[in-house]
């Protein structure tokens, strides 16, 4: 098992909490909220169950909500979360190579529907809209909003995005591209997101099971996971939150929406974040899993499971979250992490009955961890598939 | 790590294909089409630059193209004609990673999936549209069509994409990740871009380009997709490497330019980023070709393409004739070279900028 890069502050938000601490709290707890949108409305003949944010954001004036999506502001909020985790304030990261990776999906879409229904009733709109749309790429906004020179990306691979940032920062870091990386992902949730779902059949009415008989789709959730990499140099012994060993990624070149069914694309990233991080699968001690609650990716990634982690616990957080899309590959590493090295896992909830279908079953309660290395995984439209493997730190 | 430049792919205003690309070069003019748009009563005339994806039937059954929209088609056709250059197109792609940069991504489905629910009602939302306008959709086409299943990326980042993917890019190679990398630059035209932009740009879109008019809106919008197919340095790089990939913000720490490189800059008439060009140029020459391809953000990949062009023909080609005259900054251009460093600048209009290094 090699080093890896460390890992030096984590800061998320979501339905779960307005923090980790919140969260972590609400996921020991076997608590959830889903419930109709609030934030938004549609003449939907179906309502669906979502998991808002609990309360309002507290951000710096400049960065309320007429001037900057929420999705940036999620983003914003678990930085700061972060940065002050790893015991950095923000004037001291000027003069530094600090870059920035996020992963989102609605963060960059032009899916401003009250724009462009005031467009096509001829109407003129005004831009306002578009303007804020401009201002909110995720990751220049964060590079902007704290000053910092170095190279910022905003990945926009669907629902893997948030893993495959924080795998691409890790790289930066190994070559030397910047010192300090704030990676991680951020989505807010949309009326657009809430019809594109539903039109694919695959929400559920109800709250979310995944791996369950009775699973019927997901629920869809917001928020941010930001984490803080920091290079050996700049660390200087400071204490690490953990370590990522090892990221792998790969397409299954299959179809658009689903995955492949024998997982090809999932098994091929495993095998090369197992080969980066020089770990084998007996030494993972648990999987924090895509687990959407959707039929056909927890067939296929409990499938997969079985077959490459035979007998390793695994659990999917989204019962917690719903589905933060860009932002659940973050917020689940951030979560891996925490459970490390809190050396316990919750309960999958929503999973009561197993399917005969699914060969690898998830934790029904909360379970001790026994091990220091575990793995979370990420599957989303396009075929993609993403997967870190992260070491519990220093204490 | 350097990058090998072994095939380039080009779909856009300017035609299709590296000798259109080249041709455009060597006459210095591409006339944008006209579009004409009825709203709120009023014809509104403008120039615009489109491309044409007809060719793709050469290589893509119609059939297969059926559900594939107007963003994807183009970054198919890229993507097919630089597997082509390269002479690549029946090669193992197991070990092509895809690496895609779009400043908005698929405008025109996203639209269109908008559509669908404000005409017909939420429950009438279309899978299909919303599907396609996923932005990593185009991705998953290039994938999928190749069957490449290594490591596939999207960036969107406006301006910023092309320098931003190409990083990720050059980092896989060095990693050993992937043996080649498919890499592509699209953005698309539609008609509520042009709205907006008459919005923006009151004093202009009417165009010509006029990019070393660094105070003055020239834009016209245009799209296009440009591919590139790369790999570690090799013996065999039939339009040169790229050296380096450099990101940063100019008003947070300023860009510093390589003394004796040519010069190759993003300025495509847009006010807002020209005076970032104006303040570090300072009668530095250079040379922009956007009035060959238009204004778009990920135009910096068709610059790309033209410093790759122009290493394989070690021939520095002259800025394209604004109203029949040429810039004055391109006195010198036109010449032959034999070995010569290429950058190319782009920059935001919040001072961000990416710097990218190419040579023989």
């Amino acid at each position: 098992m090699k080093q890896g890069v460390a890992i030096t502050g984590l800061g998320c938000l979501s339905g779960a909490g307005m923090n980790l601490a919140e969260s972590m709290q609400s996921l020991f707890r076997n608590q959830r909220n889903p419930q109709p949108p609030q934030r938004f409305s549609t003449d939907h003949p179906v309502s669906y169950p979502v998991l808002e944010l609990r309360d309002g954001l507290e951000l710096p004036l400049d960065m309320c909500e007429t001037i900057h999506a929420r999705t940036s502001q999620l983003a914003l909020a678990a930085t700061l979360e972060a940065l002050d985790d790893a015991c950095w304030d923000v004037a001291s990261l000027r003069g530094k190579r600090v870059g920035v990776c996020i992963g989102t999906t609605v963060g960059c879409a032009l899916n401003c529907d009250d724009f462009y229904r005031a467009y096509k009733t001829d109407g003129d709109p005004g831009l306002a809209t578009i303007e804020r749309y401009l201002r909110s790429n995720p990751a220049a906004l964060i590079a902007r909003q704290l000053q910092l020179d170095g190279p910022n990306q905003t990945v926009v691979n669907a629902c893997s995005s948030g893993t495959d940032a924080i795998g691409i920062a890790a790289a930066w870091l190994r070559a030397g591209v910047c010192d300090i990386a704030i990676a991680g992902g951020a989505d807010e949730l949309a009326r657009v997101t809430y019809a594109g779902f539903s039109s694919l059949m695959i929400t559920d009415t109800e709250p979310c099971k995944p791996f369950d008989l009775h699973r019927k789709g997901l629920n869809l959730g917001e928020g941010a996971g930001m984490l803080i990499l920091e290079s050996e140099a700049v660390r200087d012994g400071k204490k690490a939150r953990g370590y990522l060993l090892g990221y792998g990624s790969a397409c299954d070149a299959y179809h658009l929406t689903a995955p492949h069914p024998d997982g090809a694309g999932l098994k091929q990233a495993l095998r090369e974040a197992f080969a980066a991080a020089q770990v084998t699968p007996e030494q993972i001690a648990f999987v924090n899993a895509h687990g959407t609650g959707t039929p056909d990716n927890d067939r296929v990634e409990s499938r997969v499971l079985h077959e490459v982690l035979p007998g390793v616990p695994f659990v999917s957080t989204k019962g917690y979250t719903g589905h933060t899309l860009g932002a659940a590959g973050a917020i689940e590493a951030v979560f891996t992490l925490a459970c490390l090295q809190r050396g316990e896992l919750p309960a999958n909830i929503g999973f009561s009955t197993p399917d005969p279908e699914l060969p690898a079953t998830p934790l029904r309660e909360n379970s001790r961890v026994e091990g220091d290395v575990a793995l979370s995984e990420s599957l989303a439209f396009g075929g993609n598939n993403a997967v870190l493997i992260l070491a519990k730190g220093d204490g | 790590m350097r990058m090998a430049i072994l095939g380039i792919g080009i779909c856009c205003g300017c035609g299709n294909g590296v000798e259109a690309l080249r041709s455009a070069l060597q006459t210095g003019r591409v006339a944008p089409q006209e579009v004409c748009l009825e709203r709120n009563g009023e014809a509104d005339r403008f120039p615009t630059y489109r491309s044409s994806v007809e060719e793709l039937s050469e290589f893509i059954p119609k059939r297969a193209l059926r559900r594939i929209d107007h963003f994807s088609r183009m970054t198919l056709l890229g993507a097919c004609l630089a597997l082509k250059d390269a002479d690549l197109l029946e090669a193992d792609r197991s070990r092509t990673g895809v690496v895609i940069a779009t400043g908005y991504g698929t405008l025109k489905t996203t639209f269109d999936f908008l559509d669908s629910y404000l005409d017909f009602g939420y429950a009438c939302s279309s899978p299909t549209h919303f599907s396609n306008s996923v932005h990593n959709a185009a991705a998953a086409h290039v994938s999928m069509q190749f069957k490449a299943t290594a490591p596939s990326l999207t960036v969107t980042q406006f301006e910023m994409s092309v320098a931003s993917a190409l990083l990720t890019a050059q980092l896989w190679l060095a990693e050993g990740r992937v043996d080649r990398v498919l890499f592509g630059a699209i953005d698309e035209y539609c008609e509520v871009l042009r709205y907006c932009r008459q919005q923006f740009f009151t004093d202009g879109e009417q165009g010509p380009i006029q990019p070393f008019s660094f105070d003055q809106q020239s834009a016209v919008v245009g799209e296009g997709a440009v591919f590139l197919v790369l790999t570690k340095a090799q013996e065999y790089a039939p339009y040169g490497y790229i050296d380096s990939v450099r990101l940063g913000n100019h008003l947070v720490n300023a860009v510093e330019l390589p003394q004796d490189d040519m010069l190759i800059v993003g300025a495509d008439g847009h006010k807002e980023c020209g005076r970032y060009y104006a303040q570090l140029l300072k009668g530095r020459e250079a040379t922009a070709y956007a009035p060959l391809f238009g204004s778009f953000p990920t135009a910096a990949g068709f610059d790309l393409a033209v410093a790759a062009l122009s290493l394989a023909d070690r021939t520095r080609y002259p800025n394209p004739a604004v109203n029949g005259c040429a810039n004055d900054a391109a006195e010198a251009a036109g010449r032959q070279f034999s070995d010569e460093k290429i950058s190319c600048l782009k920059f935001g209009p919040g001072g961000d900028y990416g710097l990218i290094r190419l040579s023989l």
